[in-house]
């Protein structure tokens, strides 16, 4: 196991007398080579957890051990086990991506540093073109590709990142996924922190929902969606909007906005439900359908729009 | 990995991000430094030599409080305002050794200014420059009160108050300190506050290593050096190691 987070409380204090649990009572754990997705909306405790981890702050309740090693007893260590992608944009200055990236593999790797592996991120991110230009003439989304490289240039076994696509064009987001997929294969774990849902359920084996400093559900995406919801939803674009047309009996809950027509319906009426629509797009009411699984964005919504939190 | 090459890293990532601001800000020193010399004796009608061996052995002082207390602490509010401070927090090295390779930076930027116009000042007037051995010890010793203890108020504070303090500083160390002059044309309020601040003893134990034979500096300056050196780099590290 790599990392350990037991019972893990932090409380800031906040206006006047009043204090704001910023995590409150957080169990999990990572295993060697696995991704874990941190997911929630701004402001629900992910990067104070993630500060914690690093042993830049102290819980005030609860463990955390990186490699059988307390945190709290050696945050340093925890810095070299650690390497972090920061989600605000670390300001490159004067340096060029191939200097900061090379240094950083330098600071974290000594002797053990090997050159060409800058080289090979840059080609795998297709960010060549720009190795040897000033940070401050790039671009936010390369100056966030090079943030992303200082932090797996010479990765310790665990790899935080927070929020690392933001400004990324959506071609280089994928090499991106693949660089970070790659990098498990030796052993390495990741943490990715993200309120980015969509994307995060292809790339992590397992997430944590987080809300208001409380995991609402743990485990991989597809537990996640199915704690919620296994249901299927089939969306249907109706030539005008209003078409005679009869919607099956087996319908749970039916949407309609314009000529958008949805409904979800039982996995097992999958069958029965594409015969339906192909008979409707025969008969000239139906231009276009598709059918999908409840998404992780779905679990997300449901999970956090829920006001009360247990 | 030893401490030796993460602070050649260290310092190799904090010169090369900031090396057109450190070269633009070395250059303007070396104005500043000879500005002082050259530029003072306009304000002092026919000066004599003793003043100006005042102005030139004070000018170095000035650099080295304003590279510290000045330029040091803008960059470190920069730092903080765009969340690179956070990030040096992560970095898997001993936080000792980053304020060690950004003392040297500092070192370094201040280090011409001096030279440039002590040169230029000896060739202009000639004021009775007498260099003792003690000047490196002494200029590492101001050198390093200056920036322990812009390091330490500007980790400590805010941006906007230590922006406000450096500003203070500036004025106050040209105008209000007895650098370019000698103490007690002050007013005893300020002479007495000028025994607990670095800023007379820095001056004091510069001028004696630089004009030996005119100037002598106490114990006592040099103890206070010592002490606000050591309160200030243990402030910044003490804030760097903080959760």
């Amino acid at each position: 196991m790599i990392l350990d987070v037991n019972g893990v409380t932090k409380v800031f204090p906040g206006q006047k007398k009043s204090k704001t649990v910023v995590n409150d009572d957080l169990t999990f754990s990572i295993e060697e080579g696995e991704i874990f997705g941190l997911l929630g909306h701004n402001g629900a405790g992910k990067t104070t957890l993630v500060n914690q981890i690093l042993g830049l702050l102290t819980p005030d309740n609860g463990e955390i051990n990186l490699l059988g090693e307390s945190v709290i007893q050696s945050p340093a260590k925890a810095r070299s086990i650690c390497s972090v992608q920061p989600q605000s944009q670390v300001p490159l200055g004067n340096l060029t991506p191939k200097q900061a990236v090379t240094l950083m593999g330098k600071m974290r790797a000594g002797n053990k540093f090997d050159p060409k592996r800058v080289d090979i991120l840059f080609e795998a991110l297709d960010m060549v073109e720009w190795a040897n230009t000033m940070g401050e003439r790039l671009s936010g989304g390369v100056r966030r590709l090079t943030n992303f490289c200082m932090a797996v240039i010479a990765p310790g076994q665990l790899v935080i990142l927070d929020e690392p696509t933001n400004d990324v064009d959506p071609v280089r987001r994928r090499y991106l996924w693949q660089v970070i997929r790659d990098l498990t294969n030796d052993g390495t774990s990741v943490i990715l922190v993200t309120h980015n849902v969509m994307e995060a359920e292809k790339a992590v084996d397992r997430v944590a929902i987080m809300h208001q400093g409380k995991f609402l559900a743990q485990g991989t995406p597809s537990d996640v969606k199915s704690s919620v919801s296994n249901l299927m939803r089939i969306e249907l674009l109706l030539v005008k909007e209003s078409v005679d047309m009869e919607i099956p009996s087996w319908a749970l809950s039916t949407y309609m906005n314009g000529s958008r027509l949805v409904f979800s319906i039982n996995p097992a009426t999958v069958l029965s439900t594409i015969e339906w629509a192909k008979a409707q797009m025969d008969q000239g009411f139906v231009i276009d359908y598709s059918l999908s699984p409840t998404t992780i964005e779905d679990a997300f919504i449901a999970l956090t729009s829920k006001k009360e939190v247990v | 990995m030893n401490t030796l090459s993460h602070y050649k890293y260290v310092f190799q990532m904090q010169f090369l991000r900031n090396a057109g601001f450190l070269v633009f800000m070395a250059l303007i020193q070396i104005l500043i430094s000879i500005g002082i010399v050259i530029g003072f004796t306009y304000l002092i009608p026919n000066p004599d030599t003793h003043s100006i061996l005042f102005l030139a052995t004070g000018a170095p002082t000035i650099i080295l409080i304003m590279v510290g207390l000045v330029i040091l602490p803008q960059q470190i509010g920069t730092a903080k305002a765009d969340g690179y401070m956070e990030f040096i927090r992560t970095w898997p090295v001993n936080r000792s050794v980053i304020l060690g390779a950004d003392t040297t930076m500092w070192l370094i930027i201040s280090i011409p200014g001096i030279v440039v116009s002590s040169v230029v000042a000896h060739f202009m007037f000639n004021p009775g420059y007498d260099v003792s051995w003690t000047v490196i010890p002494a200029l590492l010793l101001i050198a390093l009160t200056s920036i322990g203890v812009g390091y330490g108020f500007s980790y400590l504070l805010s941006p906007t108050a230590s922006l406000s303090i450096s500003q203070v500083v500036v004025f106050g160390a040209l105008m209000f300190s007895p650098v370019n002059f000698p103490m007690d044309r002050l007013p005893e309020w300020l002479q007495t506050l000028h025994e607990i601040l670095p800023i007379y003893s820095m001056a004091e134990v510069m001028r004696a290593s630089l004009a030996a034979s005119t100037f002598d500096a106490t114990l006592g300056n040099y103890f206070n050096l010592f002490i606000w050196c050591v309160l200030g780099y243990g402030g910044a590290i003490f804030i760097l190691n903080k959760k």
